[in-house]
């Protein structure tokens, strides 16, 4: 059974299938990367199976449960936790408390306990602190921890992005264009630690432009057309295949 | 390092026990034969105090929902006149107009509490999603709505003449009038520097990181597993309450409720005073309300003292009101002691 | 009052109201802010018209140009002074300030206008029609002898004629086409080619010669004060979100639904309380917001 599958998807915008009967599964341990030119549905693709956008049709299942059209918070609770392009996210808190945020299971987020200030609270608070530090650490963005995070590069944005995640222990992380805006050493950088969380067991699903690097980092590699899968498999085949020759040429290419 | 050293307790600790020694000092000019002597160059002093206090409840909760949780609540009256109203109503002995039920005033107060706290998840629940400038509408219409209601409906709510008749707890321990004045003021204070404690502890906690991270980005926020529709109708829920606590307390102090003490100048003033002081920032929020205060303040000194009339002093003092509400979010959109990196502004 | 004579008031109520809810919403659709000063600028056209009216000499039309062309340039001074720097900042800073420069405003008239109101001095012909029948159900007449006044005619006629221009405006000028592209989509019209400042200079004067004309009009009707915008707003609001906000048809009808929701409820409430009928105005607005919040024809208005 696959960690994560999604059968059929469909979803309209103002009548233009953006998505039309979508199925891609992605197995446990799998480090999949999702291709295509602009407007193939890369983006809706992620958003109706994290739960940004209900599909109109078909089914997202995740660990066995069908998870259609549940809500983000809900899927981060499951496991499946999503990062996004759009990097203007959180700018008016520091890295730490951006980190420290996605943490669990936080007794001091309910309003008795933070009004009490009762021991769990405290003794769950030492313990992200904690938690916090070390991936802050681990990016290597600890020089930069108190500072807000509009303060921050693209590219440290997304490792700060990435540090974020791994606070919630996913099963399935879902990374929305890593690379986009990113100098190439950072890129590099980005890219090592994916492979690392991946090589330690961590399911990934990677939508990028940056074709280079994602074809080098994926196990296998889908890509999508105007909301269609076209084909789907080892990178360097794929790259080889006419129609996804055909696909960049004939729209946006990289 | 222990984890009491790691987690905060500065101001909202000394809040706490500045708020627990006022309520016990003003306790202690009620209750014993202890008087007080004012001079009479400082009664307006401690009536805008006293005034000042009741507000400075609600900046407070309305700071918790917009300076934290980034909720436009442009109605926030509403809940100050429901909290007024309800404990009038349950509590007063001999209204003119209206009803008013006589039960003891502690009664009357929980409900006036209860009471804002139920308007403000009606209108949460049925209002949390709308966008910034459209909830805005809503809250403000909401208090119109009501406002319409507590003028019309005269058989029970008194019309413009209100209730009268409400229990005055603080007057009815204490005769004499100078010991009064100070008592209510240490009592009303006590209450606010505790409220300002609660409100400082829900926010330094894990609490209100989640809030301010709905307001820098709710999309973001759910993504890492945080139900934000239930952080947001509570901050609504806990600002509205706060508003219906400084309603009842209002209601007890001034013996009577009407119209005219809940119009949307009170909403424009809190707004004003939590802009000019810093969003997000509790102390500040204060701050900014004392200045607003005290332009009423210094405005009532002028009337006694030039030939001008009441009205023209009232109007200017509402130009100059109007114009630093524009040039606060022109020119300082953080406020004065508010933090521009916080709030996400250019300053 | 039978509710036929209630229903006449209303359409009065609702020809005035859809003329400023059209400027209303054009502001909403294409400066994207809520201006909750623009009551303001229906006072501040009724007092030009007045003072046009006792000074220059000339029928009342002559006033009332003068109150549009004052509400144009006080509608874009206005604009470039308060709201156009801080375009950027978004709908609720600019609501903010609307509302303090609405203030300040309202005070500034009151200081110089003074607490009383003036009266219109106009020669009105009245058109009765005694002869109908009462038909009473309960308490409330449903027909009963009514009259019209050369004042209600006149309103109802410039809202006619408000109607049709623009929407000869938004349909066969250059200047309308591109508001319209603008309300649509604001990033695809610059990309087309749209001088997008120059398009919402044009809404403001538009919007205040439109305001300029419901002040005056209103004033006529009612009388000049300090609150007459003001008093106001909330209903013009209320038409414009119903309608859906940025449609200037939509505006329209939701006007004369609000006038006719006043008017049935002013005929069917106890005399004690007719202060309720301008409640019921926020009720329906509430009621759209929540159930169907792009209104009749409009633009959403919930987050993602």
């Amino acid at each position: 059974m696959s960690l994560l599958s999604a059968e059929g998807l469909v979803k309209e915008f103002g009548g233009l299938r953006a998505i039309d009967e979508l199925s891609v599964s992605v197995e446990e341990g799998e480090l999949v990367g999702v291709m295509g030119p602009n407007g193939a549905g890369k983006s809706t693709f992620f958003n109706c199976v994290s739960g940004v956008v209900p599909p109109d049709d078909g089914t997202v299942t995740l660990k066995g449960t069908d998870v259609t059209g549940d809500s983000p918070e809900s899927l981060a609770h499951r496991g499946l936790v999503r990062t996004f392009q759009n990097t203007r996210e959180l700018e008016t808190m520091t890295v730490r408390d951006n980190v420290r945020l996605a943490a669990p299971d936080q007794p001091g987020e309910r309003t008795l306990p933070a009004l009490l200030r009762s021991g769990s609270m405290t003794e769950r608070e030492e313990a992200v602190r904690g938690r916090a530090d070390e991936l802050i650490e681990m990016f290597e963005l600890d020089h930069l921890a108190d500072e807000y995070s509009s303060n921050l590069s693209g590219g440290q944005r997304k490792l700060l992005e990435l540090a974020r995640t791994l606070m919630l222990d996913p099963d399935v992380l879902m990374l929305d264009e890593p690379f986009a805006g990113v100098n190439p050493t950072l890129t590099r950088e980005i890219a090592d630690h994916i492979r690392d969380l991946n090589e330690n067991g961590m399911t990934i699903v990677i939508i990028e432009h940056e074709l280079e690097t994602l074809t080098e980092l994926v196990d296998r590699l889908v890509v999508l057309q105007q909301g269609r899968l076209l084909v789907e498999g080892d990178p360097e085949v794929v790259l080889e295949d006419e129609r996804v020759i055909e696909a960049y040429l004939g729209g946006d290419a990289e | 390092m222990n984890v009491l050293d790691r987690l905060p307790s500065g101001h909202g600790d000394r809040a706490l026990i500045a708020g627990v020694v006022c309520l016990l000092v003003g306790a202690l000019f009620a209750l014993t034969p202890l008087r007080v002597q004012l001079p009479s160059a400082f009664y307006v002093f401690v009536e805008v105090g006293i005034l000042f206090v009741i507000y400075g409840i609600l900046v407070l909760g309305l700071d918790l929902q917009y300076g934290h949780t980034g909720l436009v609540n442009f109605g926030h009256v509403v809940f100050f006149a429901v909290g007024a109203y309800a404990t009038a109503m349950l509590s007063a002995q001999d209204t003119f107009a209206g009803i008013g039920l006589g039960y003891p005033w502690p009664l009357g107060l929980a409900v006036g509490v209860i009471a804002a706290a139920i308007l403000g998840a009606a209108v949460s629940l049925t209002s949390i999603r709308l966008r910034g400038d459209f909830l805005a509408i809503v809250t403000l219409a909401t208090a119109e709505i009501f406002h319409s209601v507590f003028v019309n409906f005269e058989d029970i709510f008194g019309g413009n003449v209100g209730i009268l008749g409400v229990p005055r707890p603080i007057a009815a321990l204490v005769a004499d009038g100078d010991t009064r004045l100070v008592a209510t003021l240490l009592v009303l204070g006590g209450v606010t520097l505790l409220t300002l404690a609660v409100v400082t502890r829900l926010t330094e906690a894990p609490y209100g990181r989640v809030l301010r991270a709905i307001r820098a980005d709710e999309l973001v926020t759910r993504s890492v597993g945080k139900s934000t529709i239930t952080y947001k109708t509570q901050a609504f829920v806990y600002g509205a309450a706060l508003a219906g606590l400084a309603g009842g307390l209002f209601a007890l102090y001034n013996g009577a409720v009407a119209p005219g003490f809940f119009t949307i100048q009170v909403t424009v003033t809190i707004w004003i005073g939590m802009l000019l002081g810093g969003a997000a920032n509790h102390r500040a929020v204060l701050a900014g309300l004392a200045i607003i205060m005290g332009l009423r303040l210094v405005s009532r000194f002028a009337l006694g003292v030039t030939p001008i009339s009441g009205d023209v002093f009232a109007s200017a003092r509402l130009i100059v009101v109007g114009l630093i509400l524009i040039a606060v979010i022109r020119y300082r959109p953080a406020g004065i002691w508010g933090d521009p990196r916080e709030l996400g502004v250019d300053q | 009052m039978g509710l036929l004579q209630e229903l006449i008031f209303g359409l009065v109520t609702g020809s005035y109201i859809a003329i400023a809810a059209i400027g209303f919403t054009l502001i909403y659709g294409i400066v994207n802010m809520i201006n909750f000063a623009y009551g303001e600028y229906l006072t501040l056209g009724a007092f030009i018209g007045f003072l046009a009216a006792n000074a220059l000499p000339g029928p009342l039309p002559v006033a009332v140009v003068a109150a549009m062309i004052g509400g144009g340039i006080v509608s874009i001074v206005l604009a470039r002074g308060f709201f156009t720097p801080i375009n950027h900042t978004g709908p609720v800073p600019m609501l903010l300030t609307s509302i303090g420069l609405g203030i300040a405003l309202r005070n500034a008239i009151r200081l110089v206008g003074g607490r009383s109101a003036r009266y219109f001095e106009t020669e009105t012909a009245t058109f009765r029609f005694d002869a109908i029948p009462d038909v009473p159900v309960g308490p409330v007449d449903l027909l009963g002898g009514f009259f019209v006044t050369s004042e209600h005619l006149i309103v109802i006629g410039s809202a006619v004629a408000v109607f049709v221009s623009i929407h000869a405006l938004l349909t066969r000028t250059d200047v309308g086409i591109a508001m319209r592209a603008m309300g649509d989509d604001e990033s695809l019209a610059r990309v087309r080619g749209i001088d997008t400042q120059l398009i919402r200079d044009s809404v403001w004067v538009l919007a205040g010669v439109l305001a300029g004309l419901a002040g005056v009009l209103m004033a006529v009707q009612t009388n000049v004060s300090a609150d007459t915008g003001f008093s106001h707003i909330l209903q013009i609001l209320s038409a414009a979100i119903l309608g859906g906000a940025g449609s200037p048809y939509g505006a329209i009808l939701g006007a004369y639904v609000i006038g006719l929701v006043l008017a049935v409820s002013t005929a069917f409430l106890p005399s004690s309380m007719t202060g309720l009928s301008s409640a019921m105005a926020f009720v329906i607005l509430i009621a759209v917001l929540l159930v169907k919040p792009s209104g009749i024809a409009g633009t959403e208005v919930r987050e993602a």
